[in-house]
């Protein structure tokens, strides 16, 4: 069965094309998930979420883009919001704990660490995603779109509704700021 | 190689090291999981009350509160007022003795 059949298929509600979307598109959902939240378990509830809402709205989905592109977007929104909601309660526990609550306030967050990626690398990369947590949103989609998901420039624009100018601009600012922050991280680490 | 061209090197390292990197693959049963969060969502009221109250820890305080109240409420009657056996013999005989009759008669007839 191919993706527009797929599509039509589940617009008219059939459980098995639903099934087949979401084995053929986990992996993606749930890696893209993974690169901006880096936690397994958010990752996994993120990637549940997605396809509920797929599932919701595919009557919504007009085709004037790419499936594809349309799965990008509701896993970034999804990821975003989760990290807004992690933050927002990360300030509420900081107040509690002004107020001597018991509040969990973690000191240095534990690195992350990628599964898919090499074992020689796996040292650099978890240092390379802290980094990434100091990025501005836009920057971190960029770069994990492209590195972590292999999407060329042109496909990126596609996904963020940009140009392809405002890629090559996000990625080139996304690796200026990460050399800062590796930079700074290894001085820090080197001279202790 | 002095300390600057080493944190150059780490850095470049670093930004490189995902470079090759594998799609993560999704937990198994995902689709399972799925289901059983949108069966969840579609339950009814009543079924969310039910989920809600066979919970162990609901279960267990209710079970708890209806205990309490029963033996609060068993413990406040047997230690009400005590009447004496003398007090309840004086007030059966008062009872049984009233030469009070109030009827429409006495209430009208003002006469000594």
């Amino acid at each position: 069965m191919n993706q527009p059949e797929l599509i039509v298929q589940l617009q008219q509600g059939d459980g098995s094309a639903f099934k087949k979307l979401v084995d053929e598109w986990q992996d993606m959902v749930y890696n893209t998930a993974l690169g901006i939240v880096q936690n397994a378990d958010d990752a996994d509830d993120i990637t549940q979420e997605v396809f509920i809402q797929v599932y919701r709205s595919v009557s919504s989905f007009k085709g004037d883009s790419k499936f594809s592109t349309w799965l990008y977007r509701i896993t970034l929104g999804k990821a975003l919001d989760h990290e807004k909601k992690k933050k927002r309660k990360k300030r509420f526990g900081f107040v509690q704990g002004l107020f001597g609550a018991d509040g969990a306030e973690q000191a240095h967050a534990v690195e992350f660490e990628h599964p898919g990626v090499q074992l020689e690398k796996k040292e650099r990369a978890g240092e390379l995603f802290s980094a990434l947590k100091q990025l501005p949103d836009n920057q971190r989609i960029a770069f994990t779109l492209h590195k972590l998901e292999g999407q060329s420039y042109q496909q990126v624009a596609e996904i963020m509704n940009t140009t392809l100018y405002a890629v090559e601009s996000l990625m080139s600012r996304a690796k200026t700021n990460l050399r800062k922050e590796l930079k700074k991280y290894y001085e820090n680490s080197i001279a202790e | 190689m002095n300390k600057q061209e080493q944190i150059n090197k780490l850095v470049e390292a670093a930004l490189d090291s995902v470079d090759d990197a594998q799609r993560a693959e999704a937990k198994p049963y995902l689709f399972t999981r799925i289901q059983a969060r949108m069966s969840k969502e579609n339950a009814t009221v009543w079924e969310k009350m039910g989920w809600f109250i066979t919970r162990p820890a609901v279960a267990f305080t209710g079970i708890c509160m209806i205990v309490l109240i029963n033996a609060a409420v068993i413990f406040y009657n047997k230690t009400g007022t005590p009447v004496t056996n003398t007090e309840l013999a004086v007030q059966n005989t008062t009872d049984e003795f009233s030469y009070t009759v109030s009827g429409i008669y006495d209430i009208e007839n003002t006469q000594p």
